[in-house]
């Protein structure tokens, strides 16, 4: 039934005669109806059009054409607000702290600064006590301090373990701490204090309703940490374990004030614009090509770290 | 046009293979693929498993010990295509760079190969951007192969009043980049004259004679 015909491929070097077969009827007189013997049926190109890639509209043609009615929304699930969404008037650290020699004039007067004395932290913090009677500066230091090492213990395991993360992270630092740790593996660790830490900024705020009360306390921590990061395979792309750095940090620590059983969490990290930058991992990456149909696109600065594996924590050599 | 007119007709009015399940059954499982295709293909999506593979996370390794290989696993799912004949296509890029094989698979003529290529450009782009590999051209086919989907039954009309059935066939195919430089054998090598010597040396070297003095 086959036919075999010659073919010839031509190359620079030599010609060579490959034979192969066709799958072609010898009788092409009855070629549509044996075409005709096959019921054609609508077959689904399913690489084509995926559902999750498909616009509105192309789906609501779609299921017109199958006679399908649009999915009822079914917004039943109730929201809880656990944590504000973003940070009240945040601190802005004053340029050159820690690196000051408290021998200095300007160094001696950056150690005296209390927060008691500006007028809205102390507002702040009047306003936790009235809920919170066991609440000072001094115990809140050691807490913070506590719930900070914890925080970041947590994020070591938090893959096995998400519940632990949660009880010393707001859900808004939670995203942020692990979306880019989610397949590397962190190794951290907590050496010392190197000056004590200390409560620098306090706020209270409502959410929503006026009795719906966070309150944001920013405390200064001057410490030395060390950190590594591995990839997903093992392999070490940032830092060492051995290599102690000195990290000076603001960070920010929420409670649902009015909440029976809120409490203090991590909530937010200020990263100054003083700040020299952290560290990029020495990895290279392309280029990505400018946009050529918006005139107003910036151009691409040539940067050679890759942002998107940039580490949450920021560390900087005091 | 056809010579069986009548069958013909009583054959149009037959379901087609494609007939929506109930509009509730679909909504109740969500808007998803059942909305198009039945429920066939919203269940049939590929081996569940594959994907899991990109999100595990390796411990750290020790200062010494050479640097694991990143890898990506990618696949398509329900490409239409005879599995016997993709099969060859699969078995065709299996230890290639990947440079190689798109350029291998951009003379090939096959519909499938068309296809593996899409593939593995979408997996070199998730490579370089979710697994860390740093050079997009330093990656290896480690693994390609398929597996049998779901499939559609169509019919055709044979003489004497019979039917037959057609089936139109769906694979996933399964794609594992790794970086690196591919090894010299994919698959194990025809031991050379030497190594076959030195087994049958063994082997007759391994033999024990029972019930001897």
């Amino acid at each position: 039934m086959c036919v075999l015909m010659p073919a010839v491929v031509s190359s620079n070097v030599q010609q060579q005669q490959i034979r192969t077969t066709i799958n072609k009827h010898y009788n092409p007189q009855y070629r549509r109806h044996r075409g005709a013997k096959i019921i054609k049926i609508d077959l689904p190109d399913l690489t084509k059009e995926k559902d999750d890639e498909m616009s509105p509209e192309r789906m609501r043609s779609k299921m017109k054409e199958k006679g399908l009615q649009p999915p009822r929304p079914w917004n039943e699930r109730n929201f809880y607000i656990s944590n504000s969404g973003g940070v009240f008037e945040p601190y802005v650290p004053p340029e050159g702290d820690g690196k000051l020699s408290a021998v200095t004039v300007e160094g001696a007067k950056q150690k005296l600064e209390f927060v008691e004395k500006k007028g809205k932290s102390m507002m702040a913090v009047r306003k936790i006590k009235s809920y919170d009677d066991d609440f000072t500066l001094q115990d809140f230091v050691q807490d913070a301090t506590e719930i900070y090492k914890n925080a970041h213990e947590a994020l070591m395991n938090f893959r096995t373990n998400k519940e632990k993360l949660e009880e010393f992270v707001t859900e808004k630092a939670y995203v942020e701490m692990t979306e880019n740790a989610k397949y590397k593996t962190v190794s951290w660790k907590f050496h010392q204090s190197l000056s004590p830490p200390k409560v620098v900024h306090a706020r209270t705020n409502s959410v929503v309703s006026k009795d719906n009360l966070f309150a944001q306390v920013t405390v200064r921590f001057h410490t030395q940490q060390s950190l590594c990061i591995y990839d997903r395979f093992g392999r070490k792309i940032y830092g060492d374990e051995n290599l102690v750095k000195d990290v000076l940090e603001y960070v920010v620590f929420e409670k649902h004030i009015t909440e029976q059983y809120g409490k203090w969490r991590v909530h937010h990290k200020i990263i100054p614009d003083w700040m020299p930058a952290s560290e990029p991992i020495p990895r290279t990456y392309r280029k990505p090509e400018p946009l050529p149909d918006l005139p107003d696109t910036p151009e691409e600065e040539d940067k050679s770290s890759d942002s998107s594996t940039k580490p949450d924590v920021a560390i900087a050599t005091a | 046009m056809s010579l069986f007119p009548k069958i013909t007709q009583r054959l149009c009015g037959l379901p087609s293979p494609l007939s929506i399940v109930n509009a509730s059954k679909s909504l109740s499982c969500g808007l998803h693929t059942s909305a198009w295709h039945g429920a066939k293909f919203s269940d049939d999506q590929g081996g569940r498993t594959w994907f899991l593979r990109n999100e595990k996370v390796f411990p750290p390794q020790k200062p010494g010990e050479e640097p694991r290989p990143a890898f990506v696993c990618h696949m398509r799912s329900n490409v239409r295509g005879n599995y016997k004949n993709m099969w060859y296509q699969a078995c065709f890029v299996r230890g290639m760079t990947i440079d190689e094989a798109l350029k291998q698979l951009s003379f090939q003529r096959k519909q499938f190969c068309a296809d593996i290529k899409e593939v593995l450009l979408e997996a070199q782009e998730k490579a370089v951007k979710e697994q860390g590999v740093e050079f997009k051209s330093n990656l290896w086919i480690a693994e390609s192969f398929i597996s049998k989907g779901s499939h559609i039954k169509g019919m055709r009309r044979h003489a004497r009043m019979r039917m037959g059935e057609i089936r139109y066939q769906y694979n996933h195919y399964y794609v594992r980049l790794e970086e690196g430089k591919p090894p010299a054998n994919v698959y194990n090598p025809k031991p050379s004259g030497e190594e076959m010597l030195q087994e049958w040396l063994e082997r007759m070297r391994n033999r024990y004679v029972r019930i001897s003095f």
